[in-house]
């Protein structure tokens, strides 16, 4: 299988998103809710926590919450992405030439979901980092031993589980390309479908206890989650490359 | 050796038939035109053959590769330029990047891209637009773009779906030029789809006409053409008694129809080559004086206009 062509697909869809403003700084826009709310509610704890056992008791507390919502974030312009994918080329009737194309079903599909998946992973690795330096940084300058928010385990979450939620969001909505003729409404139902995978990456919030949090059963619940996000991917890659139909993809415009 | 042969090939949507078990054979190297009225399936057999839809029934071998079986290999040999070309490039992509894309997804050597994109772009006047955006380039300009992405992979079959319909005559002609000297330089084939029925006359070997998904007429241009030429009109003018030459030309079993104007008749003669001079000697040994015998300009157009609205030819 050549991926090289899938690459060239990725790459053009994303030259020619970025060439666009409004989802370039979009998609920055959505993503830095992320880094902003936890550096702001970091912050807050830190100038008002009274002491330090207090504050790292906090923040343990705060691991199992912030992973999650800053792999949620990540989700958002994944799925805006992936929509505008497939409906968006057939939308601007650039679709048939490229379905002209040698590109076998799979080679157009990795690309297309690559081509959301890339930009994704960066937006999602950016709003880590900037999460990590700027809590890092405030625990400085408060006077306080630095700690990692999210932390190790947070951590761990959001590179695995986050990339398989984003592959799974990813092909959910290809699926959903082959059903819908406009972009809005492929936008409608990525909307709808980010409710539903809300659900698997709120998991770790559940091992929170009044007190304090027992490390055993945040990795116990990340577990969970992967494998939930993992068994997702799969199916929905699959449903979207058997169901994938050039025929339909034509004919619906 | 036949390029393409089209066997029994139906598509329905639905309750609509809209290619209805037809059968074709286009030679390698042939230039086919095919006309046919708005909804007769035209664009139907065009995306068919370019396997962006899955036949109902029947199959399309292109250039030895089956268009179910094998839908890579024929993608791989044909170029395509689709119903409203113009809308069909990526227009937040320069003019030069919408043909590196297509290059490298078919494969075009990648010494060869940058020099390939030069000739083409040079050839259809846009080397010096090359970096401006697609969709900042006028409606004929995207067209002619897209057909430099069809051809860019010098493919073995091309099919081209209304090539000239957005281009002015200069340009128009520029396409028509260049798509005879492919034809000669690569001995490519290719199938276009056109209402342009001059056009069609003028660069295609073999035509084929259809009407609701079936082909009704079928063969090659001279055949086409003797068809048409079986069956002429004339004009005749002449000095004298119109109505005594009209008389004379209607006692005559091989004239069809006259009709009388001023200062001349119209007739529709059989087999012309044989009967005109009988006609003539006819006329003037009834002291018809003829001034003028001339042929009206009979073309494709009329025989498709027959075909389509008589249902035979």
């Amino acid at each position: 299988m050549a991926l090289d062509k899938s690459l060239i697909v990725a790459r053009t869809d994303l030259k020619m998103a970025l060439k666009v403003g409004y989802v370039k700084y979009g998609l920055i826009g959505i993503t830095a809710i992320g880094p902003i709310m936890v550096l702001a509610t970091v912050g807050i704890i830190i100038f008002t926590a009274p002491n330090a056992t207090e504050l790292y008791v906090i923040m343990q507390m705060l691991g199992p919450t912030i992973s999650p919502m800053l792999g949620l974030i990540a989700i958002i312009p994944a799925s805006l992405i992936a929509a505008n994918a497939l409906v968006g080329e057939r939308e601007q009737n650039t679709l048939e030439p490229l379905l002209c194309t040698p590109l076998t079903d799979r080679e157009l599909l990795i690309g297309k979901v690559l081509s959301s998946f890339i930009p994704s992973i960066a937006l999602l690795l950016g709003s880590v980092l900037v999460s990590e330096i700027g809590t890092i940084s405030m625990f400085l300058i408060a006077g306080y031993a630095p700690m990692l928010v999210p932390d190790i385990s947070g951590l761990f979450l959001i590179l695995t589980a986050g990339p398989l939620m984003i592959l799974a969001m990813n092909s959910i909505m290809i699926l959903i390309s082959g059903r819908v003729r406009r972009v809005y409404e492929a936008y409608q139902m990525s909307g709808a479908t980010v409710m539903v995978f809300i659900l698997p990456m709120i998991l770790p919030m559940i091992t929170l206890e009044s007190g304090g949090i027992d490390p055993a059963a945040v990795w116990f619940s990340n577990i969970i989650t992967i494998l939930i996000a993992a068994a997702l991917f799969v199916v929905t890659w699959g449903l979207a490359y058997s169901r994938f139909n050039r025929d339909r993809m034509v004919s619906l415009v | 050796m036949d390029e393409v042969s089209i066997s029994g090939l139906t598509k329905n949507f639905g309750d609509l038939v809209a290619v209805d078990h037809m059968e074709l054979s286009i030679p390698a190297g042939t230039i086919f035109g095919l006309l046919g009225p708005n909804g007769a399936g035209k664009s139907t057999t065009t995306r068919l053959l370019s396997t962006l839809l899955h036949p109902t029934d029947g199959t399309a071998v292109v250039s030895g590769f089956d268009i179910i079986e094998n839908p890579v290999q024929v993608r791989e040999i044909t170029g395509v330029l689709p119903e409203e070309s113009n809308h069909t490039i990526y227009p937040s992509l320069t003019a030069y990047e919408n043909l590196e894309y297509f290059a490298r997804l078919y494969e075009v050597p990648k010494d060869e891209i940058h020099e390939r994109i030069e000739e083409l772009l040079t050839f259809m006047e846009l080397w010096e637009r090359k970096d401006d955006r697609a969709g900042e380039l006028s409606t004929g300009n995207r067209q002619r773009l897209a057909l430099c992405r069809a051809i860019l992979h010098r493919p073995k079959v091309l099919l081209l779906d209304e090539p000239t319909s957005a281009l002015d005559p200069i340009a128009a002609k520029r396409v028509r030029e260049l798509i005879l000297s492919l034809s000669q330089r690569y001995k490519q084939t290719f199938f276009i789809n056109s209402h342009n029925l001059p056009e069609v006359q003028r660069i295609c070997d073999r035509i084929a006409i259809i009407d609701k998904g079936k082909v009704v007429l079928h063969g090659s241009t001279r055949e086409l053409r003797s068809k048409l030429l079986a069956k002429q009109e004339f004009r005749i003018r002449v000095v004298g008694d119109i109505g005594k030459a009209s008389s004379v030309a209607k006692s005559m079993n091989f004239v069809e129809e006259v009709e009388e104007e001023v200062d001349s008749i119209s007739v529709v003669i059989e087999n012309p080559l044989e009967n005109n001079s009988t006609l003539m000697q006819a006329l003037l040994s009834n002291g018809i004086k003829i001034v003028e015998f001339a042929e009206e300009e009979t073309t494709l157009e009329d025989l498709y206009l027959e075909v389509v609205k008589g249902g035979t030819a």
